[in-house]
């Protein structure tokens, strides 16, 4: 296994009258997409500040790649892109000018070929000469995504980075994050929209009132969950399917000539038995899957009380 | 990093560049043009018109307008720049970037009063043309220009400064800056410290001495600054201080820029800058009392007859004022939020009281009152004998004002959270003038006495009717004041034991 390189450890931030994260750990390897997941006021926007420094925590540690924030921030500071759930922008700078802005402070080289390809990778290229405060807020949203990947940090904090786009740009994130993925950064990323991310996400982290509820890749997360909603479909109209099914106890079953949908609720092991009972029973099973949204189940059956 | 290379002043720039910089020039030349014209016509149509004079009402107004475009709204721009990019995120989407702390806050200090510096940059040019027209020396232009430049400089820091604590308007605290230059400026224009922080006194006296080699005797610019008995050119004290204090705030700028969640000042930093202004102070008053207060001394006597504003004996308790001022700033500045001692009382561990103590201002309260106190006993040292009720009564009392201040702070803070300046103030309010105003309401000087910033100025304003103090009823206040701070402390007690229990 990859050596993580993001790892937090620990880590409790308070407030006031709050503890908003509590004893928070987690450890990202070379190309994980950590969805993290949690209702309002769970503290994710809080632990994505702790971790790129701008909140300060009580306990715990953040390292990235080795550096630890407390004593060498400004090697974290090269290695750790954030973005922040609002756009900051300077409205009366063009956007080529807000990236070259960023360009500079990081030292990037070979500046203006890469401002070039940030604004393509976001579609920005023909709102270069466009000022800040003229954009939409979907497209203040990528701007600030291209400024996070301008200086190509290894980890990425990304909160609600999809908030403000329509369902193309959606789309269009989708694929940067998968390009990212593929290119071996670590990605630790927050929505309300769990499909958002269950498409790309290969790791959960569910938060609840500052704690971790929840954490693993989203098989292992998979795994663990006690109940979930079933598909079955097959090719032939059969009689044997439905009486299987139905001695089964399954919850919630809803029979038709070609499929079933149920609830399950049970060992996983004994999910497998039954699939291996109607193939050798005959039954011409073409389709098995899990309904509805994986990051969705596992969200909903994690314990977290409030919906976002 | 090379300005020329730092992003943030590039981008400063850039948008104080396209806001349009062309037409404030071209008022600011238009001005110059009519001074500069105006000082012609005066020459040339008044047969007797003496060219020094006129002269320096012309320059007079260009560095009026230069002091009010540069210091003044240099300051408010700078300030409203950086408290704008901290609402909108801008400040700690630059503290993420590698760049250093001293590269932000170069390019957040010298970047958004650039229209400012164009402006008075062309006041002064025609500033040069009406010093050359009117034959006044030029080291009259070359001291109120490197004055102007340095106090824009230095008061662009403080902006910078506020700019990072302050999100809301900056006009108060300008304002507040001009009440309290503008008495002491005539009261004692070389004896007070504010007049040298900024560059009245410097400027006034260049004035005065250009085109004469020397002041008029009878000038309240006249007198040649000096700190200890040891004579020093005005300009030499302004720049010595500005530099000096703007040192101790670029410091304290850069670790705010590395670290936001530490204090804005470190404690010896705290201890540094008050004994630097109240040696300062007590230096320029020295030579009036040399240390025999409050018998005056020739200088003393010399001064009170050209004084036309007011006598000598109200310069002492100024100065207390000033110390009783700056040493709240301070105390305030450098007093940690509850918030954060609880934090580190968690982080730590420690939950008693002695703990909070160390961690909490009231011991800076106790240096400050200490280092303050060597201050007064220099004008006393030599006439303790029959001074000594004077330096005591000052010394309680202005520690009764620190203890007060940061018993109360701490309480409010506890007490009322988010309202607490609003407390502090109802506090102070009730501390301070109810006294006062019940002394006018009833006719009864002695109820004054009782107001929390009385006694001392009392003790140390009233040195020619000895006879008339009434030092028991002035005991008899200060006894008052260490009670209410005991019941103070009671509650702020209190509040931090509550604090404490929830840290576990």
């Amino acid at each position: 296994m990859a050596e993580p390189l993001l790892v937090i450890e620990h880590l409790r931030v308070d407030f006031p009258e709050v503890v908003a994260v509590n004893d928070l750990s987690l450890a990202l390897a070379a190309g994980d997409v950590c969805g993290l997941i949690g209702p309002n006021g769970a503290g994710k926007t809080t632990t994505m500040r702790a971790v790129s420094g701008l909140q300060e925590f009580t306990r715990g540690s953040v390292r990235v790649d080795g550096h630890e924030l407390a004593r060498e921030p400004d090697e974290l500071k090269r290695r750790l892109g954030f973005m922040p759930d609002f756009c900051p922008t300077y409205d009366r700078l063009t956007t080529w000018e807000f990236l070259e802005h960023y360009a500079r402070a990081f030292s990037v080289p070979d500046r203006n070929k890469r401002i070039d390809d940030c604004l393509q990778l976001t579609w920005l290229t023909d709102k270069r000469d466009a000022f800040c405060g003229q954009l939409s807020r979907g497209m203040k949203q990528r701007l600030v995504l291209a400024k996070t990947l301008l200086p190509d940090p290894q980890v990425l904090l990304l909160d609600e980075p999809a908030s403000g786009l329509d369902p193309l740009g959606r789309i269009e994130l989708r694929n940067i994050l998968l390009q990212l993925r593929d290119a071996g950064k670590v990605v630790l990323i927050s929505s309300h929209i769990l499909s958002e991310l269950s498409g790309f996400c290969n790791k959960a982290a569910i938060m609840e009132r500052g704690r971790m509820v929840q954490s693993g890749t989203i098989a292992e997360l998979g795994q663990q969950m006690k109940r979930r909603r079933m598909s079955v479909k097959w090719r032939t109209e059969s009689t044997l399917a439905p009486a299987i099914l139905a001695a089964a106890s399954l919850k919630n079953l809803q029979l038709s000539p070609l499929g079933a949908i149920f609830d399950f609720e049970g060992e996983p092991d004994t999910l497998d038995d039954l699939l291996i009972n109607l193939i050798t029973q005959g039954v011409r099973v073409c389709e098995w899957r899990a309904l509805g949204d994986d990051l969705e189940q596992i969200f909903l059956q994690s314990g977290a009380k409030e919906l976002m | 990093m090379k300005l020329s290379e730092n992003p943030i002043f590039i981008t400063h720039k850039r948008l104080v560049h396209r806001l349009g910089v062309l037409a404030p020039v071209i008022i600011a030349a238009l001005i110059g043009m009519v001074l500069l014209v105006g000082l012609g016509e005066s020459l040339h149509n008044t047969f007797s018109s003496d060219p020094i004079n006129a002269g320096k009402g012309f320059y007079g107004w260009v560095i009026g307008l230069e002091m009010a475009i540069l210091i003044l709204g240099g300051f408010n721009r700078i300030a409203q720049t950086l408290s704008e990019d901290q609402k909108a995120g801008l400040w700690d989407s630059n503290r993420l970037t590698p760049l250093k702390a001293q590269d932000i806050v170069a390019g957040y200090w010298l970047a958004p009063a650039l229209r400012e510096f164009y402006m008075a940059a062309t006041l002064a040019a025609f500033g040069l043309l009406i010093v050359l027209t009117s034959g006044l020396p030029l080291t009259l232009w070359l001291g109120t220009q490197t004055l102007i430049l340095s106090t824009a400089l230095f008061l662009g820091l403080a902006a910078v400064l506020l700019g990072m604590a302050v999100q809301r308007s900056h006009a108060g605290v300008l304002l507040l800056l001009l009440l309290i230059a503008g008495p002491g400026s005539f009261a004692g224009p070389d004896r007070l410290i504010t007049n040298f922080l900024l560059p009245i006194y410097g400027i006034g006296h260049l004035f005065e001495i250009a085109g004469q080699g020397s002041a008029s005797d009878n000038s309240i610019w006249n007198p040649a600054a000096n700190i200890f008995g040891l004579q020093l050119h005005p300009i030499l004290i302004t720049l010595a201080l500005q530099i000096s204090l703007g040192l101790f705030i670029w410091r304290i700028l850069l670790r705010k820029t590395r670290n936001p969640f530490q204090t804005l000042l470190l404690r010896w930093e705290v201890i540094a800058i008050f004994t630097l202004l109240v040696v300062t102070q007590h230096g320029l008053l020295w030579n009036l009392w040399s240390g025999n207060f409050p018998a005056a001394n020739d200088v003393a006597r010399l001064a009170e007859a050209s004084q036309p504003t007011g006598p000598i004996d109200t310069l002492l308790p100024f100065a207390q004022a000033g110390t009783v001022l700056i040493g709240i700033i301070l105390l305030a500045l450098a007093s940690p939020q509850p918030e954060h001692i609880r934090v580190e009382a968690l982080r730590l561990g420690f939950r008693n009281l002695g703990g909070v103590f160390s961690r909490s201002a009231l011991p800076l309260a106790l240096l400050l009152t200490a280092i303050a106190a060597v201050g007064l006993l220099t004008q006393m040292m030599f006439s303790l004998a029959g001074s000594f009720q004077h330096l005591l009564v000052a010394v309680m009392n202005l520690l009764e004002i620190f203890l007060t201040f940061v018993l109360l702070l701490d309480y409010c803070r506890l007490r009322h959270q988010r309202r607490a300046i609003g407390f502090l103030v109802l506090w102070f309010f009730v501390l301070c003038i109810i006294p006062l105003i019940l002394s006018a309401l009833f006719q009864n000087p002695a109820a004054a006495h009782f107001s929390l910033l009385a006694p001392g100025f009392i003790a140390l304003g009233n040195m020619n009717g000895m006879n008339g103090t009434d030092w028991p009823l002035l005991y008899k206040a200060l006894g008052a004041h260490l009670l209410i701070d005991v019941l103070i402390f009671l509650g702020w007690r209190q509040q931090w034991n509550l604090l404490l229990k929830r840290a576990g």
